[in-house]
Order: structure tokens, then C-alpha cells, then sequence
């Protein structure tokens, strides 16, 4: 072996076993804060794995969004989930269909309780009214007012709301910070109807409908009494309210059209057969390459080795989600991936056969094998380009994971299997067609 | 590698898929269309961990139907293991309406089926509501996302194979492609397989397969075309598919090993998600397998002479 090649392919073999190391034990660099978790642990997994809820939130029928109001709308969405203590959601913004995706993952041990109203919740427009009433026109039960037209204040009148305690009662309230137009209509209409209640909506959702005792000047001086019979149930409502004021009204009402609630136990049943099928379809492609190709064989093994560490590692660092069919995918490219090597080492094969010596077979057929790898490869990746535009979601996932395989497919193929393979055919005990595959025993070295 | 006239064979691969595919059209006509999943058709579909699999599915689709007074509901049963007991299977009632659950109806339908059955008390539910209009508009999506990649690869094609008259070489890979998508279609229609988001998933990939194995042929004829310039292009074809068939056979076979191994893993658990998707890519890699070397390039050849006769006769009037 010479020294270059020998130093290339050992660097090849310890870049692939440190990337399988890292995939099942994580890394963790001393005296730093770089961390790597083992990748079961560390993948980020789409809902269909871990449970949870998805949407798709489309504007009504005949409202067209531009791109802008859909970025408002993610803004609005992130700040009302962040609201509700949900940090650990995804917010997409689909531009091609015109449409917002949210998907909020199952934490383990908490409870985000209805999925329905969660997604209710942050589909409403959160258009903040102040209203007069009619005394007469109240709800005898619920204490109600009907909506009258007669408005006092709206959402763009308000700059900030704020969470507070009542100092006296203890329970949540939430202040309103106004503009200075909105200061000067509420001193004026508070000023009109002592005595007189201006009630709260948020949408069409009657908050509160306090009397007004006297007139009321200054920016901050509003706040809403939430009226909860539980002090707990008021301070967390005050905060989530508070939240939706601040994050703004939405520029239009969302529609839920997809609405996919998964209980984590059936994901996490899914992902630990995926795990075990995934395992044992390695075994079975690595037996047959071994067997049929021999010490090309085993190169590819290593190599695809390297290439399915590679891919995992890369959903480890990029927080891409992956799903069920992200899984499917990573197991096709499992199969396909080893296409590349085929193409090579049967043109290997085909100049042993034609008398060459096995040095000058490699270097031939890596070379003959090129435009086929290339022209397969360009096509597949068309494909998957396409299936990532057009698709969402979980054809997402699978789009990127058989992208993403392709790519690392092409360079190890074209890459680290030469090199490790040229390394091999300097040991002259490993020099025999044979052991690469073709038929008749004795080496033309 | 025995000798093999794939060009001269061809009218009976021709015709064995045209059968197929004519069984397939008629699977299609008489179930009278496609089975649309929720994804596709809108619709609600709920599943409810029961405290065991004894339960009636008729009965429970009665239940249900009286429950709301709507009768496109459906019933059926699944199971998958429990990933902390394997040994144990956890067993779900899946209800499937046409038509979208308002709220109220969902938890009518839950309150009823609570009474008479064991439902599991906290246990795991799964619920889908889709729109109608959103099904329409994932199925144009995915149709138009065939279409492009059927044109880029054309292009792609005609480009790179120029020596093979690359837009007519462009052609027949994608006739090939489309008869892999049909045969799918086909199996769909014939064991009446749900259709759902996995299926366009599937179909794309199968595309990008076969068209990666009709390629890996076109360029052993692109660079047998140049090397033997005397050679007819029916002996070109025909060592060209010859060269290539242990590559070809190889990798369908480790594919097919993978995506098989997954197949008998999600069907052994019932994984419903994962079988689903991996059917049609078994049958799509046999079928990309078959098209790649029976269809594309054979009928390259055919449409190949007949260009060059015309142009010929051409010659011969002017």
C-alpha cells in the first residue's frame, strides 16, 4: 500500500466509524458547550412518530393571502402558541398552496389538553372591540351582551397588554397599554357613558362588561377583570390573553382544513419497528453484496454504512423533522444507494473479465461507470426536487430524506468507495479477480 | 450472460402489458373508480383504543349510524403492538365518515359507542378531519407534480442522450414511466387499496426509480453508439440491455430487499402507515424493472427505424 493512499483510506474508514459512533452515542467535545445527543434522542420527529397535532390553516373561501399576510399570520401563530407555553411547535408557511401548517408535538408528561380548541384557538382573527351596549339586550344566564355596531376602540387603538395580579383579589387581569388616539377616544367615551357599561370582545366573544365609574385618562389605565371563579384559571388566562393582544389581530379568520391528532403510543410503536426493520434491511443488503461482490462487497458495506450515519446526522443537526415516510424513504435509499456501486463494480467485473489486471479494472470502471451514476442520480434528484415543491408535510419529510440520500450516495460512491477500494487492490494477497467477483482464479498482475 | 433478442421479443412484452393494464382498467370501471382515503375524499376518521379486539364492527357501524342519523360511516378494526410490551397488541376501532364530523357529532358518536362497548378508559385516540376541497386540491398537486417531472425529464433526457436522438430517447423512458404508474394505478383498482398521500408519495419515487434504470441502459447504448458505429442499432439495443442486466437485477434486488423487509415488518405490527406506503413501491420496483428493460429501450428501437425510414424515403423522393 502506498503512503497517500494509505492515509486516505484510513481517514475515509475513521470519518465513517466516528459518524456511526456519534449516531449511537452522541458526542459530547469536554471544557465546550458542542453536544451532539445520540441520535434516537436527539432527531426531531414528526408528529405521525411523536404524537401531537397537525393543521392545515387556509384563509376562507375566496380570500387569496400574499405573501406578506401569510408571514403575519406565522408571526401571530408562533406568539399566541408561545402564549399558551407551547414552544416546541413547527409553523410553516406553504407559499406555493397558499397556506399555514402547524404541527404541535406531544411533550412527555405534559398535557396541552383539547387539540380541537388549541387549533381553534389560534385560528381566531383576535380582533380586540370595545363596544357600547344595550342595557335591555343582555343574556339573563351568562350575563352577555349582544354586539352592537356602536364601537368604542379597536384593535389598532391598542399598543401592548400586559399580565398582572389584582393587587386586592389576587386574580389575573390584563392592562392595556393604548396608543395616544386610543387614550384620547377612551377618555372621551368614558367621560360619555358614566354609569354606563362598554363591554370587551375579542372576535365575537364577549370578555368582560364593566361599568364605567368615572372618566379615565392616561395610556395605561385599562384593564379587563376576566371573571373567573378560579385565581389559578384567571392568571394563566390573563397571560394567554394578554399574549393574543399583544401578538395583533390576524389579518383574516383561519380555516382548519386537515385536522391529524396522533396519540404518541401508536407513532412510538411505529418508529422502534421502523428501527428494527431498518436494521434488519441493512443486514440482508450487506449479506448480499458480501456474497455476491466479495471484497467490493464489503467496501460497499462500509460505505453505505457511512452514507445512512450521514443522513441521520444530518436530520440530528438540522432539527428536520422526520417521519414515517421520512423513515420509508431512508430505507429506499438504503436499497437504491448500493445502485451506484452495482453500476461500478459490475463494469469492474466486465474489464477482469476482458483480461485486465484488477488495478487498471478499478480505475477503468470507475471511470466507464460515471455518466450512468450521474444521469441516474440527476434524474432521481429531479424527482425528488419536484415531490418537495409540490408536497407538504410527511411527502416533505420523504422528499428530503431521498434527496438528501442521493446526494450522499454520489459522493460516496464516486468518493470514499474509490478510495478505499484503489487502498485494497495494493495488497497483493487481495489482487485476484476472483475476490472481485469475476469468474477464473489466477491474477494477471 | 446468455443472449437474449429483447428487440425482436418485444410485441409479447407489449402485449402482456397491455393485458395487465386493460385488467386494471377494467378493476377501475367496475369499482367505479379509484378507493379515495379521507386524505383525498374529506371526511372524518377517528380511532378509539378499546380495552380488547372483541368487538363487533357491525354492530359498532350501527351504533354509530344511529348516533348521528348519517349512514356514510364505516367501521373497521386495526391493532399495532405496544412499544413497551411487545407481546401485548393494542386494539383500536376506526370509524370513517364521508362526510366531515362537526365537534358535536364526533362526541356523539364516542358517547354512544362509550356505552356499548369496552372503550378504554384515558386511552390513546387518533383523530383526521379533512375538507373536501383540500382532497381535490392534494390530488391536482400531485397529478401536476407527475406531469413536471415527466416534462424536466424529457428535457433532461434530450439534453444529455443527444447521440440517441434525445427527445425520442426522452419519449420512451417516459412511456415506460407512465406504464409503471398506470400498473400501480392498476393495483389499486384491482385489490381496491385505499388511496391516500403515501400513494402520490409512492408513484414519485417509482418514477425516479425506473426512469434511473431505463438511464442506466440508454448509457450503455449511448457509449456502445459510439464505439461500434457498424453495428445495427437492434444489436446495439439488444447488447446494450444484455450488458446491463446484472446491474439491473442487482439493484431491484437490494431494493426490493429493503423495502420488502419493511413491508413484512409493518404488515407483522400492523403499522397501517408504513404498509401502505411500501405495497405499491414493491410492485412499483417490479414494474420499474420490467418497463426498463422490456419497453423503454426496445421501443426506442421501433420508434428509431421507423424516423430513420421515413427519413430515408424522403431522401429517395427529393
Amino acid at each position: 500500500m502506498r503512503w497517500s493512499s494509505g492515509i486516505k483510506f484510513f481517514l475515509v474508514l475513521a470519518v465513517i466509524a466516528a459518524m456511526t459512533a456519534i449516531v449511537f452515542t452522541g458526542l459530547k467535545i469536554p471544557n465546550t458547550d458542542f453536544v451532539i445527543p445520540k441520535a434516537y434522542d436527539g432527531i426531531r420527529y414528526g408528529i405521525d412518530i411523536s404524537g401531537g397535532v397537525s393543521a392545515v390553516l387556509t384563509a376562507p373561501d375566496g380570500i387569496t393571502p400574499t405573501d406578506d399576510e401569510l408571514d403575519t399570520v406565522k408571526g401571530i401563530i408562533d406568539t399566541r402558541l408561545e402564549g399558551k407555553q407551547i414552544y416546541d411547535k413547527t409553523v410553516t408557511v406553504d407559499r406555493v398552496n397558499k397556506r399555514v401548517l402547524v404541527e404541535i408535538p406531544y411533550k412527555k408528561g405534559g398535557e396541552y389538553g383539547d387539540p380541537y380548541e388549541t387549533i381553534a384557538d389560534i385560528g381566531a382573527t383576535a380582533m380586540l372591540t370595545f363596544r357600547e351596549v344595550d342595557e335591555d339586550k343582555v343574556d339573563p344566564e351568562t350575563g352577555v351582551y349582544e354586539m352592537t355596531d356602536r364601537i368604542v376602540l379597536q384593535g389598532n387603538d391598542i399598543e401592548s397588554a400586559v399580565a398582572e395580579t389584582d393587587p386586592q383579589t389576587q386574580y389575573g387581569i390584563v392592562r392595556l397599554i393604548f396608543s395616544d388616539e386610543g387614550a384620547k377616544k377612551f377618555e372621551e367615551a368614558t367621560e360619555r357613558l358614566v354609569g354606563k357599561r362598554i363591554a370587551i370582545y375579542l372576535d365575537d366573544q364577549m370578555i368582560s362588561a364593566p361599568i364605567v365609574n368615572e372618566k379615565i385618562s392616561g395610556k395605561d389605565r385599562a384593564v379587563i377583570n376576566l371573571g373567573f371563579i378560579d385565581r389559578n384559571e384567571s392568571i394563566e388566562y390573563a397571560k394567554e390573553l394578554a399574549a393574543i393582544i399583544r401578538s395583533g389581530a390576524l389579518p383574516f379568520k383561519l380555516e382548519a382544513k386537515d385536522v391529524n391528532h396522533i396519540s404518541p403510543i401508536i407513532g412510538e410503536s411505529a418508529l422502534n419497528i421502523s428501527i428494527y426493520a431498518g436494521a434488519v434491511a441493512i443486514i440482508l443488503v450487506w449479506l448480499f453484496m458480501l456474497l455476491y461482490y466479495r471484497v467490493p462487497g464489503l467496501v460497499a458495506d462500509i460505505t453505505l454504512l457511512g452514507q445512512v450515519a450521514a443522513i441521520i446526522l444530518v436530520f440530528v443537526l438540522s432539527g428536520m423533522s422526520l417521519t414515517l415516510p421520512g423513515i420509508a424513504g431512508l430505507i429506499l435509499t438504503v436499497g437504491m444507494s448500493i445502485d451506484a456501486n452495482v453500476i461500478i463494480f459490475e463494469r469492474i467485473k466486465e474489464e477482469l473479465r476482458s483480461g485486465k489486471t484488477v488495478q487498471a479494472a478499478i480505475e477503468l470502471g470507475f471511470k466507464r461507470a460515471f455518466t450512468a451514476i450521474l444521469d441516474g442520480n440527476l434524474t432521481t434528484l429531479i424527482t425528488a426536487a419536484v415531490l418537495y415543491y409540490f408536497g407538504t408535510g410527511a411527502v416533505r419529510s420523504f422528499a428530503i430524506t431521498l434527496g438528501l440520500g442521493i446526494i450522499v450516495n454520489f459522493i460516496t460512491a464516486i468518493v470514499a468507495t474509490k478510495i478505499v477500494l484503489n487502498a485494497l487492490s495494493q495488497i497483493r494477497v487481495l489482487r485476484k479477480p476472483w475476490l472481485f467477483g469475476a469468474k477464473g482464479g489466477t491474477a494477471n498482475v | 450472460m446468455f443472449n437474449f433478442d429483447y428487440v425482436g421479443k418485444r410485441k409479447y412484452f407489449f402485449i402482456l402489458s397491455t393485458v395487465l393494464l386493460l385488467i386494471g382498467l377494467v378493476a377501475l370501471i367496475v369499482r367505479g373508480g379509484l378507493n379515495l382515503d379521507i386524505q383525498f375524499r374529506g371526511g372524518t376518521q377517528i380511532e378509539i383504543e378499546m380495552e380488547n379486539g372483541d368487538f363487533d364492527v357491525i354492530k359498532a357501524e350501527n351504533i354509530a349510524k344511529e348516533a348521528i342519523g348519517k349512514s356514510g360511516i364505516h367501521v373497521q378494526k386495526s391493532y399495532t403492538f405496544n412499544p413497551t410490551n411487545s407481546d401485548e397488541a393494542i386494539s383500536f376501532l376506526v370509524i370513517k365518515s364521508s362526510g366531515k364530523l362537526t365537534d358535536d357529532e364526533r362526541n356523539k358518536v364516542l358517547d354512544a359507542l362509550k356505552a356499548e362497548f369496552n372503550v378504554k378508559e384515558n386511552g390513546e385516540m387518533r383523530v383526521r378531519d379533512v375538507d373536501p376541497s383540500i382532497g381535490a386540491e392534494l390530488l391536482t398537486k400531485g397529478l401536476l407534480a407527475v406531469a413536471l417531472s415527466l416534462i424536466l425529464l424529457i428535457l433532461y433526457i434530450g439534453i444529455r442522450f443527444n447521440i440517441m436522438s434525445g427527445l425520442l430517447a426522452g419519449f420512451t423512458a417516459v412511456v415506460a414511466v407512465l406504464h409503471d404508474v398506470l400498473m400501480m394505478v392498476a393495483v389499486y383498482a384491482v385489490f381496491n387499496i385505499p388511496v391516500n398521500e403515501s400513494f402520490i408519495a409512492a408513484v414519485l419515487t417509482i418514477l425516479g426509480y425506473s426512469v434511473n434504470d431505463t438511464i442506466v441502459i440508454y448509457d450503455r447504448i449511448r457509449e456502445n453508439s459510439r464505439i461500434s458505429r457498424k453495428d445495427s442499432i437492434r444489436t446495439i439495443v439488444n447488447n446494450s440491455i444484455t450488458q446491463s442486466m446484472s446491474r439491473t437485477i442487482n439493484t431491484s434486488v437490494t431494493t426490493l430487499i429493503s423495502v420488502i423487509t419493511v413491508y413484512a415488518f409493518a404488515a407483522y405490527n400492523g403499522i397501517g402507515s408504513m404498509k401502505e406506503f411500501t405495497f405499491p413501491l414493491i410492485i412499483g420496483l417490479i414494474c420499474g424493472t420490467y418497463s426498463s428493460i422490456f419497453i423503454a429501450s426496445p421501443l426506442w428501437e421501433l420508434l428509431k427505424e421507423k424516423q430513420a425510414k421515413r427519413k430515408a424515403s424522403q431522401a429517395a423522393k427529393a
